[in-house]
């Protein structure tokens, strides 16, 4: 597990942001060089700290049931191709319509709490997941299905011993995706109604134009769904296991 | 192989494995006629070889026979037991179809898992099998550290496991060398001694090593020869002059020269 | 012969016809208001349609921006000329080192309000105990709750805070808040009176904020010596002139080529808001300004108080 490359990289551009405010003389309440706002999160630690707390919160809630939704969803369209009809251009349909338009409609109905965040994000990973998951299962090599077949298995035994394994590296790019995304739909439901959390935060300090304060909670935002990012990442390395050699090979991509 | 008696014992056999008999059978699929009253019959606790050009159906012949094929199909597939082909038959195909989470153990025991009939006995099995093919070591492996040799016999240990009477392969060692080829005809010829088995093979000497009786399936709807049927016992010695005159023969009645 | 005529009678005709206003030497300003075209901009609109800035020579275009928050840094970096401010946010900016100064007031009296649901049984603040107050972010509101609250004998801890963003009439339909704060008496209680609730009022200024002008005009401080700024204000003063004389033709002339300005609301927003406007916008109460900022910093909005003619100025004569 090597840090240094992504820290280097991380350093690097550091570097270049505050070259571009020496070099280009932009004032504070527009661009904060990277001192202004290391100060800025240094003076506000804790809130800073309190916000992000409210934010990752709802991040992973949204991941866990979203994740959970998603997968349950796809595995009753593959047991059932009925239902499977029926349920997959309303999924569609669902996708095309933006999330932030539904940002105002589900604070009127959940209210002002975590709730309403959680679901942004729930809406936000779903059809990922779910998308992922289907594919992987429907696409499961079909001479193994013919050898289940042919060795009696009943529908349900198939899904649980063949389909689901197989889609697991599916399953896991979806999980990657909505993991990118989940902070996402959580900042933005912050941002149409809330008191707390680091999307509440960073419209508070733009408001008073302490862009620095913005930018540092912008920073720890970032900082939160990278570190999320890899958690996930390491994690669905383990669960697909198998794939350590030959050429898919489950490399990090940190 | 004094070992064929201790495994008479562990696989309870039936008495003699039964026929498989096709009563005009016929079968069409996107537009082109397969099969058209096909009568063949597969004899009973023997080693039948399939021989063909590629697509004339003898894969499709296989499906019908295993049950994974249905829909289309006009005629009566029946086994001399009186049962049907649901549950009576075991499956291998070319591609060694292990599942790639599964450790080798796992994979043999793969029927058992997946009918829910899994215990500590099927298990144990499983490792004997194994140990007895020399593949022991590798029990707790995952396949992709395999190589393809052994995994075909992993594969093939899986499809004895079974316990199945009828045994279906399908062209089970064309994509493995020579030499690992003929070893492994070797061990599925000692080790499925009495099941009714149905090989299909595009390789001459390979039906004419493991086939007690050796057909040629050509044109279409497809037609099958009478029955060739070389001395001895599989598995045969190759460099058998009779096996030598023998390949020459097959090979006539693929191109269609000779038209007995 | 006679074709060469109509020939230059045909160009002549063209170019006096290619716009009334072309003359010498016509100076852009651009102007980013501070949020959609709304009542609150009557004397800019009054101004602009009567030809009174290009009849100072200038040529004024307004922007609305994207996001509440730009106008004054948009000023700021150089991409505008001026900006609609509001009074309090104002000081807030100036002390994170913005560059601008008011330069002028469009309205001159306070318009947020707290606005509880009419048929609700807060009859008074005291009655906030406990209840939640929505917001939308500005900066300032949780100032104007604490004072209001502290003036009848209440600390802030006893509400609860909620940020409904800019959703406050719903908040209030939907009974997720008791009351609002941040919503502009001469809108809100409109719109409320329109879908059938009406709502009650509580004008901040009666509650302990010290009065302030809502809406300001906002400049780069190194740039208002220019003379255009001194016109524009100019300009305005006569569009604010003509309002007060002319309430009714000023209304049409707000809505001329602007025809998806003209509903119920802003109709009835118009009449509540004529009262407002600023009857000088050039002149500066500098007390009152001392004194805004004064109470800002008494209640820790600001870090400190700056020189007057840093942060708000009266624009000298034309010429002396």
């Amino acid at each position: 597990m090597t840090f240094i490359r992504p820290m280097v990289i991380l350093f690097g551009l550091v570097l270049i942001w505050q070259a571009i405010v020496l070099v280009t003389g932009v004032p504070a309440y527009i661009l904060p060089g990277p001192i202004n706002v290391a100060e800025a999160a240094l003076s506000h630690t804790g809130p800073l700290f309190e916000h992000a707390m409210t934010t990752l919160l709802e991040i992973i809630a949204g991941l866990l049931i979203g994740t959970l939704l998603g997968a349950l969803n796809a595995l009753v369209m593959i047991a059932s191709r009925s239902v499977k009809r029926w349920l997959l251009p309303v999924l569609v349909i669902s996708q095309a319509i933006p999330v932030f338009a539904l940002a105002p409609l589900l604070v009127l109905w959940l209210g002002y709490g975590m709730s309403s965040k959680i679901a942004m994000a729930v809406l936000i990973i779903f059809f990922p997941v779910t998308a992922a998951f289907y594919d992987g299962m429907r696409s499961t090599e079909p001479e193994w299905l013919e050898l289940a077949q042919v060795m009696n298995a009943k529908p349900m035994a198939i899904i649980r011993h063949i389909r689901i394994p197989a889609a697991l590296p599916a399953f896991a790019s979806g999980l990657r995706v909505a993991t990118a995304v989940a902070p996402i739909g959580a900042v933005v439901g912050e941002w149409v109604g809330s008191s707390k959390g680091l999307g509440f935060y960073m419209l508070h300090a733009n408001a008073r134009m302490q862009i620095d304060i913005m930018f540092a909670a912008l920073s720890l935002l970032c900082i939160v769904s990278l570190t999320l990012y890899f958690l996930v990442d390491r994690a669905m390395i383990k669960i697909v296991y198998w794939q350590k050699e030959g050429n898919k090979k489950e490399e990090s991509h940190l | 192989m004094n070992n064929s008696v201790k495994k008479d014992a562990r696989f309870e056999r039936r008495p003699v494995a039964p026929s498989v008999t096709l009563e005009q059978v016929s079968f069409a699929y996107s537009g082109e006629q397969i099969f058209s009253s096909l009568n063949f019959t597969v004899k009973g606790g023997q080693w039948t070889c399939l021989i063909g050009p590629s697509g004339c159906g003898k894969s499709t012949l296989l499906r019908l026979i295993s049950g994974t094929l249905r829909e289309g199909l006009s005629g009566r597939i029946h086994f001399s037991d009186g049962s049907s082909h649901k549950g009576l038959t075991a499956w291998m195909s070319q591609k060694d179809l292990l599942l790639p989470w599964l450790s080798v153990e796992e994979n043999v025991c793969l029927g058992a898992r997946l009918r829910g009939e899994m215990t500590a006995q099927k298990r144990s099995k499983a490792m004997s099998l194994l140990e007895d093919a020399g593949l022991g070591e590798y029990a707790n492996a995952l396949p992709s550290s395999l190589s393809g040799g052994i995994r075909q016999r992993v594969a093939l240990l899986r499809t004895l496991m079974e316990e199945r009477s009828v045994i279906l392969m399908d062209e089970p060692f064309s994509a493995l060398d020579a030499l690992t080829r003929l070893k492994l005809q070797d061990l599925a010829a000692r080790l499925v001694e009495g099941a009714t088995v149905l090989m299909v093979t595009h390789d001459p000497l390979e039906a004419l090593r493991l086939g007690h009786r050796i057909y040629v399936m050509t044109d279409r709807p497809a037609k099958v020869s009478d029955a060739l049927i070389p001395p001895g016992c599989p598995p045969r010695n190759p460099g058998d002059s009779a096996i030598i005159s023998m390949q020459a023969t097959l090979l006539k009645r693929l191109e269609g020269r000779d038209n007995s | 012969m006679k074709h060469k005529c109509l020939i230059v009678f045909f160009i002549v005709a063209a170019l006096m016809a290619g716009g009334p206003n072309t003359s010498a030497a016509s100076e852009k300003i651009t102007v980013v208001l501070d949020w959609f075209i709304n009542p609150d901009h009557g004397p800019l609109f009054v101004a602009l349609e009567k030809g009174f800035f290009s009849r100072q020579g200038l040529d004024v275009s307004f922007q609305v921006p994207s996001n509440p928050n730009d106008p004054p840094k948009l000023v700021a970096a150089k991409n505008a000329d001026i900006a609609v401010s509001y009074q309090p946010q104002h000081y807030i900016h100036v002390d994170q080192g913005l560059p601008l100064v008011r330069i002028a007031t469009l309205v001159a009296t306070p318009l947020n309000t707290l606005v509880v649901l009419a048929d609700s049984d807060i009859k008074n603040i005291a009655q906030l105990k406990g209840k939640t107050v929505g917001y939308s972010i500005g900066g300032f509101e949780t100032v104007i709750l604490k004072v209001m609250l502290e003036s009848q004998g209440l600390s802030l801890d006893t509400v609860k805070l909620v940020n409904v963003n800019f959703s406050l009439s719903p908040s209030l339909f939907s009974k997720s808040t008791d009351a609002v704060i941040g919503a502009f008496r001469n809108f809100e209680l409109n719109q409320m009176d329109i879908e059938g609730r009406p709502g009650r009022a509580f004008y901040v200024e009666e509650y302990g904020i010290p009065s302030y002008d809502e809406l300001i005009l906002v400049a780069r401080r190194d740039d208002v010596k220019a003379l255009k700024f001194r016109k524009f204000v100019d300009a305005l003063e006569e569009g604010a002139q003509f309002l007060v004389n002319h309430p009714d033709e000023s209304w049409r002339l707000f809505i001329r080529g602007r025809k998806d300005l003209d509903n119920q609301l802003n109709r009835l927003a118009w009449q509540h808001t004529l009262p407002r406007f600023a009857l000088r916008p050039g002149a500066l109460d500098r007390a009152r300004y001392q004194r805004f900022a004064k109470f800002l910093k008494k209640n820790g909005l600001i870090n400190k108080i700056p020189q007057l003619d840093q942060y708000a100025v009266e624009l000298p004569i034309a010429h002396p």
